[in-house]
């Protein structure tokens, strides 16, 4: 077996996972005004205040993660570029699917979008929350926010397809970290390589 | 949403020519709603308090405009919330804290409010106060007293008729029979639930020109909401259709 995700890769990752669901959902109860969605969290208060804390433990799970991904989220070759002239096989499945590494560049800048737009809902978040009698922070932050948001409802969605239904057997890495050295070969030859291992 | 009220919807006339400026519309306002007295300096004016509180949800605002003709001319504009028909405060509203009574007023439930205080930053009058508690706090049309067919309790104390209530379309019309030129509030934000009668410019009366809720919240309430369900909404079936049209990643030999 070849160990792909470390345990606190993972536990950070089902940590930015759980807010991040939390955040969306509680997020789209304020913005509709959702009043079911309130009620289940004891009302509008205290759903204001898992919003702000669940935000708080989002933007610093979200930090940590820098140390699992960045390096290779900004790291971009030939292939990458092939991988995406080819949609990453995703269009098709004639097509032949250049070598990759430990991750994909779709991956990669799904990781980078995360980041930057993680960055932006979160300091948003806290200009709202800090500095309410700045009119200029409120209103530019709830502007950013919203747009983040956008993005995240959009980007996030891709993602859990992606690595659960659309790709049979990757959505296990996430819960175990480890995978057959022959599968590991087949899926990730760039990286068995780089580790000696092909 | 806005419009519903539009046809039974009921207005403040103030008429400032009509003011003496006694304040009588104050201290109604803080006997009915049971606000607190302030504390105030004597700053050489007439206006007290100095603006707009939690504890003040109306204020007769002061202004000294002398002219060749007329060297003591005293102006008196009673100031409260404008109730807008397109209300910033509401649209901004997380909460849902906010909202419209059957008269066309924006009034708000204390308990549903966070204390985000994204109302204050979005309201172009600068009208929500927040209280002790970080509740919002403003005039809400005296909607506990209108509900049971009374007046406010500024227009009902007022003794010159400078203020009114009633029905808003026939006090516009009734204030412009009776010569006032403009009429302050009528369009403005789809028409304010206080509007104000003017023969000289509103402007001499430090009212806002063209009042307007703040651009990034138009665009937000416009394109981002709708975006954000559009976008989730989008993906999800497109994903569905990815799913069922092209089908998942299969491993290939070639791959190898």
């Amino acid at each position: 077996m070849v160990r792909k995700s470390s345990i606190d890769e993972i536990l950070n990752h089902w940590i930015l996972a759980g807010s991040c669901i939390l955040l969306s959902i509680t997020g789209f109860a304020f913005l509709f005004h959702l009043e079911p969605v309130s009620a289940a969290f004891g009302g509008p208060n205290t759903m204001k205040d898992v919003h702000n804390w669940g935000g708080v433990v989002f933007g610093l799970s979200l930090l940590y993660s820098l140390r699992h991904y960045i390096a290779d989220a900004l790291e971009y070759d030939a292939d990458d570029l092939q991988w995406f002239k080819v949609a990453g096989g995703y269009l098709s499945h004639k097509v032949t699917v250049p070598p990759m590494g430990k991750y994909n560049p779709g991956q990669k800048l799904y990781y980078l979008a995360i980041v930057v737009f993680g960055v932006a809902i979160a300091l948003s978040g806290l200009g709202m929350w800090l500095m309410k009698d700045n009119a200029t922070v409120m209103l530019l932050s709830h502007l950013v926010h919203s747009v983040s948001f956008i993005v995240f409802v959009i980007a996030v969605p891709v993602h859990i397809y992606l690595g659960t239904v659309a790709n049979p057997g990757t959505f296990k890495l996430m819960i175990s970290g480890t995978l057959p050295l022959d599968e590991a070969k087949r899926r990730y030859p760039k990286w068995m390589k780089a580790a000696g291992k092909m | 949403m806005a419009r519903e009220n539009t046809n039974n919807r009921k207005a403040i006339m103030v008429t400032p020519e009509a003011c003496i400026g006694c304040r009588a519309c104050q201290v109604a306002c803080k006997s009915w709603n049971q606000l607190s007295g302030m504390k105030t300096k004597n700053n050489g004016t007439y206006q007290n308090p100095p603006d707009l509180a939690s504890s003040a949800f109306n204020l007769i605002h002061f202004r000294e405009v002398p002219s060749q003709e007329n060297p003591v001319r005293w102006l008196f504009v009673s100031r409260r919330c404008m109730h807008c028909d397109d209300a910033g405060c509401m649209k901004i509203c997380p909460s849902g804290a906010l909202f419209k009574t059957n008269d066309g007023a924006v009034a708000y439930d204390r308990n549903k409010c966070i204390g985000c205080k994204l109302c204050v930053n979005a309201c172009p009058f600068d009208v929500p106060r927040y209280d002790a508690d970080n509740k919002i706090t403003k005039c809400h049309q005296c909607s506990d007293r209108t509900n049971a067919g009374m007046q406010p309790a500024c227009v009902k104390t007022c003794p010159t008729g400078a203020l009114k209530f009633g029905d808003r379309a026939e006090l516009i019309d009734d204030a412009k029979k009776d010569g006032f030129k403009t009429i302050y509030g009528e369009k403005n934000l789809d028409g304010l639930g206080s509007v104000y009668a003017f023969k000289d410019e509103p402007k001499l009366y430090g009212m806002k020109e063209n009042p307007a809720i703040p651009r990034s919240l138009v665009f937000w309430h416009n394109y981002l909401k709708p975006l954000s369900v559009i976008g989730l909404g989008g993906v999800v079936a497109a994903a569905a259709f990815h799913y069922l049209a092209i089908g998942p990643h299969k491993e290939k030999d070639e791959e190898v």
